[in-house]
Parts: C-alpha cells; sequence; structure tokens
C-alpha cells in the first residue's frame, strides 16, 4: 500500500507539471533539439491503456479508471487527470498528430522523374490518413462523444489550439513552405474543412468510409474553387490598377 | 539634357517590378492552394550535423527568442522589399542616376527576404499576423516619401536601416553570449546556429552598407530631417514591437 500511495504521490507531481503547462506553444524547430515528449511515462501508460477501452465504454472516466487498473495503478489514480475523459481524447489527438509523419510517405522530390504529388494531393492523403485512423483504432463510433467533450466551453480553447496544431502539421508534411499571410488562411481553412469531414465521419454508414472521403473531396475542391477566383479577381485588379498607374505616369503625374 | 546623354545601361536595368506594388495589398493571394516557391543562398542543411552533434539543446526561453527574433526579422526584410520597390520608380523618373544604386540595394533586400523566408519554413515559425497591414505601410512610407524627394526617400532609407542594423546587432550579441555561455561549459553554439550567427552578421554589414549610401546621397538635406528620422524610427521600433508579439 505504501509503495502505491507513493506511486501515486510521484505520478501526481509529474503530471501536474506536464498538465500545467501543457505543450500548447508551437516554437523554433531546431533539427538538433526535438520537443520533449508531451507525456510523461506514467501518463502514457494509464492513458494509452484506456484507449483500449473506448470502443467498449466510449471516453468516460470507466474508461480511464479500467485503463489505469490495466496498467497497474490504483483506481484513484484517474484522479491525476483533473480534465476527466478530456484528458483521454486530449491523448489520443496529441498521438494521433505525431503519429502523422511516419504513417504517411511521401516519396523523395529528388527520386527519378516521378510524377512530382501537388502539395494539395499531399494534404489530402494527410487528412485522409488521420480520419482512417479513428476507424482502425476503433474510437468512430465513439467519437461523437469526444467531440461533445472538445465542445464544451472551457475546453473549447484547448481543443481549437490542437485542431490548429494538426492543420499545422499536415501543411508541414505536405511540404507547403509559403510563410506570408496565406499561411493563416491555409491553416484556417484546412481546420474547418478537416473538422468538418470528422463530424461527417461520426454519422458515416457507408463501406469503407467511402461517403466520407467523397465528402472530403468535395470540400477540398470547393475550398480550391473559391481561392482560384479570389485569385483571379486579385490578378484583375492588380492588373487594372497597374495599367491605370502607368497611364497616369505616361500623361506626366508624378507618381 | 537631351535623352541621349542618360546612361543607357542603367535604363535596361530598371529594377521596376512586373506587379504593380501599391495594389498588392489588394491582392494578396492569400486562399490559393499552389505551393509557394522560394528561392535562397544559403545552405537550408548542415551536412556536418552528424559528425558534430551540438551538445546542448535550446532552452524553452532560446527557443522563444529564436521565434520571436526571425519572425521580426523575416517582417523587417519585406517592409524593405517594399519600400525600395515603391521608392524606385518616383525616385528614377526624377534622378535617372540613383537607379543602379536602387536595384543594388533592392537586390539585397529581396535576398535578405529569402533567406528569412526559408529560415521560418524551416524552423515551423509562423509569419507576422501583421503581414498585410506592414505591407501596406511599408508601400505607402516607400512611395511616399519618395513623392517627397530625393533627400527625403534617403532620409527615410538611413532611419529605417538604422534600427534595423541596430536590431541585428542585438540579435547578434545574444547568439555570441549563448556561445560564451556554451564554451564555458565545453559545448558548442551547434551548426545550425553557427550558420544563423553568420547570416545575421552579413546581413547587418550590407544593412549599414545601405545606411552608409543614404547619408552619401543627402539623407541629412531632408527637410524636416529630425521630424522625418524620428517619425520613422518611431514607427519602426513600435512595429518591432507588435511583431515580436503576433
Amino acid at each position: 500500500m505504501a509503495t502505491s500511495t507513493r506511486l501515486a504521490r510521484t505520478l501526481t507531481r509529474s503530471s501536474l507539471r506536464s498538465l500545467s503547462k501543457p505543450p500548447t506553444t508551437r516554437r523554433y524547430h531546431a533539427a538538433d533539439s526535438p520537443p520533449p515528449p508531451p507525456f510523461s511515462p506514467a501518463e502514457s501508460a494509464i492513458l494509452s491503456a484506456a484507449l483500449a477501452h473506448v470502443p467498449a465504454n466510449g471516453f468516460t472516466s470507466t474508461s480511464l479508471r479500467l485503463g489505469a487498473r490495466d496498467a497497474g495503478y490504483l483506481d484513484a489514480s484517474t484522479n491525476l487527470f483533473p480534465r476527466g475523459a478530456f484528458d483521454l481524447v486530449n491523448y489520443y489527438l496529441v498521438t494521433q498528430r505525431l503519429a502523422l509523419k511516419d504513417s504517411v510517405q511521401f516519396p523523395a522530390e529528388s527520386a527519378g522523374g516521378g510524377a512530382r504529388i501537388g502539395v494539395g494531393k499531399k494534404v489530402r492523403t494527410l487528412a485522409l490518413a488521420r480520419l482512417r485512423a479513428n476507424a482502425e483504432v476503433g474510437v468512430v463510433g465513439r467519437w461523437g462523444e469526444a467531440l461533445a467533450l472538445m465542445a464544451q466551453p472551457t475546453l473549447l480553447p484547448a481543443s481549437l489550439a490542437e485542431l490548429a496544431r494538426l492543420a499545422d502539421e499536415m501543411w508541414f508534411l505536405a511540404g507547403d513552405t509559403a510563410v506570408d499571410a496565406s499561411w493563416y488562411t491555409k491553416r484556417a481553412s484546412l481546420a474547418t474543412i478537416y473538422s468538418a469531414t470528422e463530424v461527417f465521419m461520426t454519422q458515416d454508414q457507408s463501406t469503407g468510409f467511402k461517403d466520407t472521403e467523397r465528402f472530403l473531396d468535395a470540400r477540398l475542391e470547393d475550398g480550391m474553387r473559391v481561392g482560384g477566383f479570389l485569385g483571379g479577381v486579385g490578378e484583375w485588379v492588380g492588373y487594372t490598377g497597374h495599367s491605370l498607374v502607368n497611364v497616369l505616369r505616361s500623361k506626366g503625374v508624378r507618381i | 539634357m537631351s535623352l541621349a546623354l542618360l546612361p543607357s545601361k542603367a535604363i535596361r536595368r530598371s529594377p521596376r517590378p512586373q506587379s504593380l506594388p501599391v495594389l498588392d495589398f489588394l491582392a494578396p493571394n492569400w486562399t490559393s492552394w499552389r505551393p509557394v516557391t522560394q528561392k535562397a543562398r544559403i545552405a537550408t542543411s548542415a551536412p556536418n550535423t552528424s559528425t558534430n552533434p551540438p551538445s546542448k539543446p535550446l532552452t524553452k526561453s532560446q527557443k522563444e527568442y529564436l521565434d520571436s527574433a526571425l519572425r521580426v526579422n523575416q517582417a523587417g526584410e519585406l517592409a524593405a522589399v517594399l519600400i525600395y520597390t515603391a521608392q524606385t520608380p518616383p525616385l528614377t523618373r526624377a534622378h535617372p542616376h540613383l537607379r543602379p544604386l536602387m536595384t543594388h540595394m533592392y537586390e539585397q533586400e529581396a535576398g535578405h527576404f529569402a533567406v528569412f523566408n526559408t529560415l521560418l519554413a524551416k524552423h515551423r515559425i509562423r509569419p507576422t499576423a501583421m503581414y498585410p497591414v506592414w505591407s501596406v505601410a511599408a508601400t505607402a512610407l516607400g512611395w511616399g516619401t519618395a513623392l517627397m524627394g530625393r533627400e527625403a526617400a534617403m532620409a527615410c532609407t538611413e532611419a529605417v536601416e538604422t534600427e534595423i542594423g541596430g536590431h541585428y546587432n542585438e540579435q547578434v550579441r545574444v547568439l555570441l553570449e549563448w556561445a560564451d555561455e556554451r564554451r564555458k561549459e565545453g559545448h558548442t553554439l551547434g551548426a545550425e546556429l553557427e550558420e544563423l550567427l553568420g547570416t545575421l552578421r552579413r546581413i547587418r554589414d550590407e544593412e549599414l552598407e545601405h545606411l552608409d549610401i543614404a547619408v552619401e546621397n543627402d539623407a541629412k538635406e531632408a527637410r524636416p530631417y529630425e521630424l522625418l528620422t524620428d517619425v520613422i524610427k518611431g514607427g519602426c521600433r513600435a512595429a518591432i514591437w507588435v511583431t515580436e508579439r503576433v
């Protein structure tokens, strides 16, 4: 019993430290100093064990308790997760986001004369891979519960921040290097499309989630069409303005 | 003075860009899904990272510093490129002999901008959220000072480059401090930061070269010199303060 108490105490300390300072801010990524792992070993042990109970028990404190028991901790150790079931959801989101870079591999750009995959195609592949993970882990049937948790007012900021990190990860893995104002619009539109598709997926009854794939393609195409239209309008305005100023300059106006 | 007397070489090398800079803010290719490719002269991967592993990872505050410093640098170079782009047409109309000079400064700034674009993408630093605002402000500043005349345009260059040069100097100083700290503990700065230090030094020297060019071209003759340079310097400092945060 004494060992368990001590274990629980160390667990409390390490968990509280990491939970009070969640890895929310994105910072300078250095190739030689990778960011620290987002969860402590004890947290990982409990939460990953709890995840196995989600298909049966959902994103609930029951799953957390069963997970703690499986990992060899006391039931009471679930008190270490002050946000309860949401911490389980958060663990799932973070680990799936970090797994994305290993689960999707694109052929190297320089390798041979093979057709280069466009950034748009890569983003589609990544979004689809991330959605498929929901089905593969088996949480898709329970994903409605997770979405409901994430939408709670107190938890919404954390959920949106994680969604933003996911969108950023996808654009990064797709090899997008634009660092202008489009950096924000790209991430915002991808986050919107991804979350809409995720909601759609919870209702999807088709085999192999064919309808979800179609839904995602349609949304991405909409995004591209709007982008192309705005780009065309911008080009026209730029051309017209350029001509106007040149005409004025040719008339001797000193501008 | 007949047109034949003007140096024809300078006329052919007009740095005027293909699209109108003043209206670019109306057409920000915001929602474009096409990849933007950037060319920069720096080597993005240091080949000797595996043979010379930096013995000490960056601390959180160091990462935060680099994050905001590089973001400010990119915004500053964006502004510099736009200022020179907007200044060039009115200025070279009135003073064609300035054309090679403006081309030279513009090309250097465009090079710096490409360097920081590459660094931001490599280290996954977000660009400033004020990007469209700074674009408009820089274009207006360049165009406005060029209309005020050669001296005002040069005073603008002088004020901006003074602030920017000081800013880069500060960053070089911080990096050297880190290097010192690490040397005391028996560590090195690491290939990545060494390269960054070299880049910052080179860019700082080039910015200060622009400052000298501006002073040589009668920047001090601008009227009202004090008011103009003080307002521009104050604006630069305010912009840096904001960009460090958003």
